[in-house]
């Protein structure tokens, strides 16, 4: 953990002194700076080479509430839903009944999106495609996948098995 | 020769070289020398950031989680998305397991093999899968009451986060030993 | 002739002049004085955290400065200065108020983000002082990090009052209640300590506002007097600049000043949510 934390927080600029090394030799007599974005001195996220002059501010990604405040009210509504739900899910087992069915495949939705959510943040976090070109892409889309698999699996599970409240409740009292 | 240019003392020296007159007059040897010729190179804005960006890629980034106190806020914070992952990562592999391998590992499977572990590591598995359910829950409880704008103050983050602890180990307690 | 003689023998004038010790310099009643108190040495060990830019390849290290804390004054800033002035003058950190007013020697002092000026010394010499500067920053020599993409960041904020319908006349008017809402943000001094200590600051502060630039952002959408909140907030809309805000409270745990931007963030986000 430690040692990849401090792996990424030492790669941007690893990767923009390579760029220098690698373009200096292409480029060495280019020397027509104008902006400070010219091929010698890249702009790579995180590292010490800033886009514009100091005098610029930065800027902002095109707004997108799906990306902003809908996604943040949405991911408080699944964790708030699971407060009561995992109280029902203590007295539901203790006493199946008709309804344990539905409630299983929905705290099995709920619980998914939530997982994912969370592990989406991680991933944005620690390993965004901007930083990680390659392994970010491949955990936001192993991400994706791991979620749809689970989904399967635990609809599979709920509808062919004992569903998830109760096989937690016999494996806990096995 | 770097520090003779930058004190402009270069053609001082060397007019003194050339001309030996010079260097037998004292006086107006000690007035040359005494005198600093600056000379200043003016600079396109171009190369002004040419200078500096040279210079901040050779600049180190200052150390931080490692030397970082460590407090109640952000370590609460690192188990919370810790113990997230952990059981996350759970749930997400038996639901691949189950999807690839619904014979291995249904019900009647895994109830068989845990009954079959001895009595220390089912208290032990049961604690391991406890605390973290407990924490999380309680702590994310904690960060829904931050949403709506209640315990936002230092005292109330330090009170809730003792409180969830404590409430955790009691939860994880009973879980563990009288369910 | 004669009583006059007796006259001047006699005057207290004359008395005077002879019965008291004369004053000098050199018979000043000094035994009265109180006289200093020898001090006894009180050493602590300072670890400070060096790089010279001029030595680029050279990694940066911590290295160790003694001094005597009973010939120091109280708070670490002065223990760097005493080092700059009597040590090492090569030593580089930014002060200039020492009152906690300017936000210059913002930096890390035993894990922790403060003012140099406003920490007091640990007086237990057995245990040394870590100074680092503020964590995971770009650094330019010593003690002093690279604040360009802070202010930066704080540029693209738009720190200053926008009102597309000003007042005919005078001033623009505010009730004391709407007043009331700029207290606690308004008194920020952008050292940069709540921002530094931030870990989702620390791994993404390219694209991440961090909480002294939010705060500041929304002591503009709060006051009452500023018609581009909207604006404002529209800005925030991704999913970088607000919210990798996870509420971990680094920030209102470190503030020097004693201020909250994880609250601020937190009203932001209910704001945003609740139109």
């Amino acid at each position: 953990m430690s040692s990849a934390l401090l792996l990424r927080s030492t790669l941007p600029r690893a990767l923009a002194a390579r760029h220098f090394a690698r373009s200096s030799l292409l480029v060495r007599h280019a020397s027509t700076a104008t902006t400070g974005e010219d091929a010698k001195y890249k702009y790579v996220p995180g590292g010490p080479i800033l886009q514009g002059t100091v005098n610029d501010p930065t800027t902002f990604p095109p707004p997108n509430p799906s990306h902003g405040s809908y996604h943040w009210a949405f991911e408080r509504l699944l964790s708030a839903a699971l407060v009561p739900m995992s109280a029902a899910a203590f007295v539901g087992s203790a006493n199946p009944s008709v309804g344990a069915a539905v409630f299983d495949g929905v705290l099995g939705l709920v619980l998914v999106m939530h997982c994912h959510i969370g592990f989406d943040a991680s991933v944005v976090d620690y390993l965004h495609p901007r930083k990680f070109p390659v392994l970010g892409q491949v955990a936001k889309w192993g991400l994706r996948g791991a979620t749809v698999a689970t989904l399967v699996g635990v609809y599979q599970f709920n509808t062919n098995d004992v569903g998830l409240t109760e096989l937690i409740a016999k494996v806990w009292t096995a | 020769m770097m520090s003779t240019r930058a004190l402009g003392l270069g053609s001082a020296l060397r007019k003194a070289a050339l001309n030996p007159n010079l260097v037998r007059n004292q006086v107006a040897m000690r007035n040359i020398a005494g005198k600093r010729f600056i000379q200043v190179e003016s600079l396109r804005p171009a190369q002004n950031i040419e200078i500096l960006n040279s210079q901040r890629l050779k600049r180190p980034s200052s150390p931080h989680f490692t030397i970082y106190q460590p407090q109640l806020t952000w370590l609460l914070s690192i188990v919370h998305r810790g113990t997230g992952i952990a059981l996350g990562g759970l749930f997400y592999g038996f639901s691949i397991a189950y999807l690839i391998a619904p014979t291995t590992f249904d019900t009647a499977h895994i109830v068989e093999v845990v009954a079959g572990l001895p009595e220390g590591v089912k208290y032990a598995g049961k604690a391991l899968l406890a605390a973290p359910f407990a924490f999380h829950s309680f702590n994310g409880v904690r960060h829904l009451s931050w949403d709506l704008l209640k315990l936002l103050s230092l005292k109330g983050v330090y009170r809730s986060g003792y409180t969830v602890l404590g409430a955790s180990a009691v939860a994880t307690a009973y879980l563990t030993f009288f369910q | 002739m004669q009583s006059l003689l007796r006259a001047t023998r006699s005057s207290n004038f004359a008395n005077l002049s002879h019965g008291l010790p004369k004053r000098a310099f050199s018979t000043s009643q000094r035994y009265r004085q109180a006289t200093p108190q020898e001090k006894p040495v009180l050493m602590k060990e300072f670890k400070i955290y060096r790089w010279n830019p001029d030595e680029p390849d050279k990694k940066p290290e911590l290295q160790s400065y003694n001094i005597d804390l009973n010939q120091t004054g109280p708070m670490i800033l002065d223990a760097l200065i005493k080092i700059k002035n009597e040590i090492d003058p090569t030593l580089t950190f930014r002060r200039s108020c020492r009152e906690g007013i300017c936000g210059s020697c913002a930096m890390n002092i035993d894990g922790q983000n403060t003012l140099a000026c406003l920490c007091r010394i640990d007086r237990d010499g057995g245990k040394n002082t870590k100074v680092y500067p503020l964590p995971h920053m770009y650094i330019v020599k010593d003690l002093v990090p690279d604040m360009t993409q802070f202010y930066k960041q704080y540029k693209s904020i738009q720190p200053w009052l926008q009102n597309d319908n000003p007042p005919a006349s005078g001033e623009h008017i505010q009730s004391p209640a709407d007043r009331l809402k700029l207290d606690g943000m308004y008194e920020c001094i952008l050292c940069a300590c709540c921002s530094t200590s931030c870990p989702s600051y620390w791994w993404n502060q390219d694209e991440y506002l961090g909480p002294a630039t939010l705060m500041q952002a929304y002591r503009w959408i709060a006051d009452s007097r500023d018609t581009a909140g909207d604006a404002r907030k529209a800005k925030l809309q991704n999913e970088f600049s607000l919210y990798r805000c996870h509420t971990i409270f680094n920030c209102s745990r470190t503030c020097p000043k004693g201020l909250n931007p994880a609250a601020a963030i937190a009203k932001i986000k209910l704001e945003l949510s609740s139109e």
